[in-house]
């Protein structure tokens, strides 16, 4: 269960970054200890043209790929500007300061404590997910989206 | 005396670039090259090559009513065709793009005839005739109003104006309508403004410097540029405007 008291974080870099460089960054951020969920937050790449006289046609994007953390796949559907992490304790953003500093050689970057995911369900949770929604996936999504979390296993 | 207009206040090289864009004494620098076909091909209008479509028949053919208006004003060369009306739109990097949405609309205002410019927040649209818009679209990419890293034309799905940049120094776009070939340095448009993918990459030019770009630029900007709180002149004049607007309901008096 996830529990109001656990500290959140962003880490929030100058340059939206490249797939290869977010794919550096969160095998680095999955190598610390503690961190319990992780968003990936930019502006959405869709498949194909959502809307304009170009609509329904393919939208390919070089910065749209699937990258891997950990033993785990990740297709990218944003292009990464922000990383909303929730960890255990405020003792791992020192941590997890050291871990990503080598990843950011060209521009700065900076880790912000703050709260930045839902930890109660709201209202429109409530109607997707009922009475009884899983509190670890609340604020990972996009409610009405139909793509779930994907769990990171055996980086611990 | 006669009137000489000021265009804009400010002190930093910000409002001097402003006043140099705005002012139709002042020729604007020309940077590169793209030619007559590329940006038909990038505007996406019609086939290069192909006859201009009309929206009526020539001004010399039809019949006009007796208006000394119309005896005044000489037809632009797309009017006096009877062309269709058709636009180019850009979206401009807050990151020191050399030209932005107000000002694109002021400059054309004054360099251009027969215009409807349309200013939004990250995007500024402007409408004309066809002949005409090509002509203009060609002093607008061409010159020191474009980079092609941070100025970008967009017919639709604008969204990159307030946006980090990417690594490669490129304003974020959804549809990728430009990238930027890391071998030539040069960014190539790969679909036209609305989307469509072209059969042929239009080579726009190498990205400006970093030395170029914030000489050039007329955003205010206090983290990558100037920033609006060190133009004491622009921040009087701003301030008189504000007080002068809100007081004008009470009838105001200047001393």
């Amino acid at each position: 269960m996830t529990e109001a008291t656990f500290p959140q974080c962003r880490i929030v870099t100058e340059r939206l970054l490249n797939p290869d460089t977010t794919e550096r960054l969160l095998n680095k951020v999955v190598s610390v200890a503690g961190v319990r969920r992780m968003v990936l937050n930019g502006p959405r790449l869709p498949l194909t043209v959502p809307y304009g006289p170009s609509k329904g046609i393919d939208n390919p994007h070089p910065m749209r790929k699937t990258i891997r953390v950990g033993d785990q796949e990740i297709p990218l559907q944003v292009h990464v500007g922000t990383v909303l992490l929730e960890i255990e304790s405020r003792d791992v953003i020192p941590a997890l300061k050291a871990a990503i500093e080598p990843v950011f050689p060209d521009f700065t970057f900076y880790i912000q404590e703050g709260r930045y995911m839902k930890t109660e369900p709201s209202l429109v949770d409530y109607c997707k997910y009922g009475p009884n929604a899983d509190k670890e996936m609340l604020g990972l999504s996009d409610p009405s989206s139909k793509s779930k979390p994907i769990i990171l296993q055996g980086i611990k | 005396m006669a009137y000489k207009p000021q265009y804009c206040a400010g002190q930093t090289i910000v409002a001097a670039n402003r006043r140099k864009q705005m002012d139709p004494a002042h020729k604007l620098s020309k940077l590169r090259d793209v030619t007559d076909k590329d940006l038909v091909l990038i505007m996406g209008h019609r086939a290069p090559g192909s006859a201009y479509k009309s929206a009526h028949p020539p001004l010399s053919e039809q019949q006009e009513p007796a208006c000394p208006i119309r005896k005044m004003v000489t037809p632009t060369d797309g009017a006096k065709a009877g062309d269709r009306v058709r636009y180019i739109q850009f979206a401009d990097s807050m990151y020191n793009a050399p030209c932005h949405p107000y000002l694109r609309s002021y400059l054309e205002s004054y360099r251009f005839r027969g215009i409807d410019p349309g200013t939004l927040s990250g995007r500024q649209i402007v409408e004309c005739r066809e002949r005409d818009l090509e002509k203009y679209a060609k002093d607008l990419v061409n010159t020191e109003l474009f980079d092609p890293a941070l100025v970008s034309v967009r017919g639709c799905t604008v969204h990159g104006h307030s946006l980090r940049l990417d690594e490669n120094g490129m304003m974020f776009d959804m549809l990728q309508r430009c990238i930027l070939d890391k071998k030539s340095g040069i960014v190539k448009y790969v679909k036209d403004q609305v989307g469509v993918p072209l059969d042929t990459e239009v080579k726009v030019g190498k990205p400006m410097d970093a030395k170029w770009i914030k000489a050039n630029s007329t955003i205010y900007h206090s983290l990558v540029g100037t920033a609006y709180r060190d133009d004491a002149e622009l921040i009087e004049y701003i301030q008189r405007i504000h007080s002068l607007r809100v007081k004008y309901g009470f009838m105001p008096k200047e001393a």
